[in-house]
């Protein structure tokens, strides 16, 4: 693992047991992220990049779903690394939240409608800044009474924090005080207006918009290193999405978090993504630099994706389509899956896996038409019609 | 609309649903028959029986014998409870705090351990522990309570003898102050262990038996509700903030998982009344089921009606306390309407 990367992803896969088989959602999925950069996960709706995304946080449910292969593994500032898969659930709790966190596509599900806004974001600080809040109020951590670590915490009972505070009048006032700080810093910190109305509030008081605002502040508020962004403006109106965007994107600049976007929408690419990996059917087709993806792409499905971008010019009712439709993920066979809706398909399409090469620096796409009929071990006339890059290699 | 307007307008409302009640109770018990029956004896002259049948102006068309019985009501006299031998204001008390002891205790029972085994079953759903509760729940309901009564009297009261029948031992029970009529209550207030030892070994049997229909449905309704918010992305939020599953579990699923179970817990309280007649009447517990058990069986209109009365009043009140609870536990519930 190079010294700037954050978190390698090899060989990920992700299985999940059904009625009618098992469900490849992710297979042999590698990607890595760089110290504050910005990847993003392109794929349609089933692709498996939500569960790619998930599995980050170890957040797939087992079961029905499984870690069938792989390590997610976490760069730690010492040199080391955590692999999220194989970790003790302990290790795995203290990372989650503190150093990669995740935000929704829809806020209003994923905010508690039975909690203060204010009692959510203290949840996290009570998790992980256990320390910051009781010396600000004046205690010192390692001496403080478990009840009040415990009120810190906010895990206490009702009850016992009114005895506590019958008891403890003057610190018990402190740790609010102390936690409520530390919460409207977080909230003030996204641009939220009147943080402290805003804190005593419930999730249904807020509109869409500010409840991903404070999704975000509540994933920022430990300065996590890699922040995963799944679809975070989809449920969201259009005239909102660009500010929660940009908003996403200012704190990035201004604390040097790595994002991870998982999306299908392409002008988010484009605008704020370092680099991308595309997915299909549970496995990633083609990554690169967002720019050569772009403007260049080599892979039949990412190219079918990027024509069927409506353009100004284009007349009504022409949109182009990519014939035929996603193959089904359960118990499916060893060949490309883009295969049967893809117009160079060949006999040897169909019989193997596809692997990603670089066909140019830094841009890798799994399609056979750019390997030689040697390399993999098919006769010539199965090949689909060969393109030829210059210095192209095996991964 | 503040939880304290809605409190104000649902309490205005509760005398004029009382006065539908005492309708439909005066007129549905006047065609069992003659309200004197219970009174009357063959030893009496008829004009003694036309005496007894003038006082409850029998005569008279039924509207204004219902007016005269009314404003008996508003005059705290409920009538003569023929099997008490006495007014039905002396005994009725008694047997009210006797009864709600006893529904109270089943209640707590059945919200407390339902609760917990409906949570531990839509945690871990489709293994063990939720196949055993969900084995639990339908044997809850559909276990009749006077044949689930009589299979825990056999061992517990006859063979091990540990949970006595009756509601006290007598001499004991003489030794406290009633102050509520509660005796597990009254036990505690009076600082007497020896008494308090005696009531919970009495209420115990009769308590569980009690609670197991009702416990039955708060497990269904908790499990299949914890299943629910337990697959809502704001627990995988939860877990995504770095917090131990216990909290997660407790804080964030239960919570919301209490909301429609809370329904259900206020619906369960009028089967507890219900079935308080059956488990009174096999457990000997001197309260209202018991009470109007016997009243029924004598034809005692007083009793009967006075009996109606005060469960449906006790009844709309655990309704409004659940509308309340309601609104507190889902602060997206705006009461009024």
């Amino acid at each position: 693992m190079a010294d700037s990367t954050l978190l390698t992803v090899e060989d990920l896969s992700v299985h999940f047991s059904t009625s009618r088989g098992t469900a490849h959602a992710v297979d042999r999925v590698s990607f890595s992220i760089e110290k504050g950069e910005t990847l993003a996960l392109v794929g349609e709706t089933g692709c498996g990049k939500s569960v790619t995304a998930r599995s980050i946080l170890k957040l797939v449910p087992e079961p029905p779903g499984r870690y069938a292969s792989g390590s997610i593994r976490l760069a730690n500032p010492d040199g080391s690394s955590t692999d999220m898969l194989a970790a003790p659930m302990r290790e795995v709790r203290a990372i989650r939240g503190e150093r990669i966190s995740m935000i929704f596509q829809d806020p209003g599900k994923a905010l508690n409608p039975a909690l203060t806004i204010g009692r959510q974001l203290a949840e996290v600080f009570g998790e992980h800044r256990l320390g910051m809040i009781l010396e600000r109020a004046g205690l010192d951590p390692d001496k403080a009474r478990p009840t009040a670590r415990r009120i810190a915490q906010q895990r206490a009972g009702a009850t016992r924090r009114r005895v506590y505070s019958l008891t403890n009048r003057v610190t018990s006032r402190a740790l609010q005080r102390s936690i409520d700080e530390a919460v409207m810093a977080a909230l003030a910190d996204t641009g939220i207006p009147n943080t402290r109305k805003i804190m005593a509030s419930y999730p249904h008081e807020l509109s869409g918009g500010m409840k991903q605002r404070v999704m975000i502040a509540q994933a920022l508020a430990c300065d996590p290193d890699l922040l995963v962004a799944d679809e975070p403006t989809t449920a969201l109106d259009v005239t909102i999405q660009a500010r929660i965007l940009e908003l996403i994107h200012e704190m990035q600049q201004r604390r040097g978090t790595a994002i991870l976007y998982i999306t299908h929408d392409l002008s988010i690419v484009r605008q704020f993504a370092d680099r991308v990996a595309v997915m299909y059917a549970g496995r990633i087709v083609e990554s690169g630099r967002a720019i050569d993806v772009l403007t260049a792409p080599q892979h039949p499905y990412t190219q079918g994706l990027l024509a069927a971008i409506p353009r100004p010019g284009t007349p009504r009712g022409q949109l182009e389509a990519i014939p035929g439709s996603v193959p089904q993920l359960i118990d499916p066979p060893a060949q490309c899956h883009f295969a049967s809706r893809c117009k160079w398909a060949a006999p040897a399409c169909s019989a193997a896996v596809p692997r990603l090469l670089a066909v140019r620096p830094m841009h890798e796409t799994a399609c056979f038409r750019y390997e030689s009929a040697e390399s993999v071990g098919m006769p010539q006339e199965d090949m689909p019609a060969r393109i030829h890059h210059e210095g192209a290699t095996a991964e | 609309m503040q939880v304290r307007d809605y409190l104000l307008r649902r309490l205005a409302l509760l005398p004029l649903i009382m006065l539908g009640v005492s309708i439909v109770v005066f007129t549905l018990t006047r065609f069992t028959g003659s309200p004197v029956g219970i009174y009357a004896s063959p030893n009496m002259t008829p004009d003694q029986v036309a005496a007894l049948e003038a006082r409850y102006l029998l005569d008279e068309p039924i509207p204004v014998q219902y007016i005269a019985w009314l404003g008996g009501l508003f005059r705290g006299d409920f009538g003569w409870s023929g099997v008490s031998v006495a007014p039905v204001t002396d005994v009725i008390w008694v047997k009210i705090a006797a009864t709600l002891e006893l529904a109270l205790a089943a209640g707590a029972i059945a919200i407390f351990v339902g609760i917990a085994i409906g949570t531990i079953a839509g945690v871990r759903q489709n293994k063990w522990p939720d196949h055993s509760a969900r084995l639990f729940s339908i044997l809850g309901a559909s276990t009749p309570t006077f044949w689930f009564g009589l299979l825990l009297l056999v061992p517990f009261y006859l063979w091990l003898n540990w949970f006595p029948l009756g509601r006290a031992t007598p001499d004991i029970y003489d030794s406290v102050t009633h102050l509520t009529g509660m005796y597990t209550l009254d036990a505690l207030l009076n600082a007497n262990p020896v008494a308090f030892v005696d009531a919970l070994r009495h209420i115990v049997l009769p308590a569980t038996v009690l609670a197991f229909g009702a416990m039955a449905t708060i497990v269904r309704m908790m499990r299949s509700s914890m299943v629910e918010t337990m697959s809502e992305e704001y627990v995988d939020a939860a877990r995504a903030k770095g917090l131990p599953e216990s909290v997660v579990v407790k804080r964030h699923a239960r919570r919301n998982a209490l909301v429609p179970t809370s329904t259900v817990i206020g619906l369960s309280f009028g089967f507890l009344l219900q079935g308080a007649v059956a488990v009174e009447l096999i457990f000997r517990w001197p309260g209202l089921g018991q009470w109007v058990s016997s009243a029924i069986l004598a034809g005692d209109q007083a009793t009967i009606m006075a009996y109606v009365l005060v469960t449906a009043f006790i009844f709309m009140t655990v309704n409004l306390a659940v509308d309340v609870a309601y609104a507190y536990l889902d602060r997206r519930v705006v009461l009024g309407g």
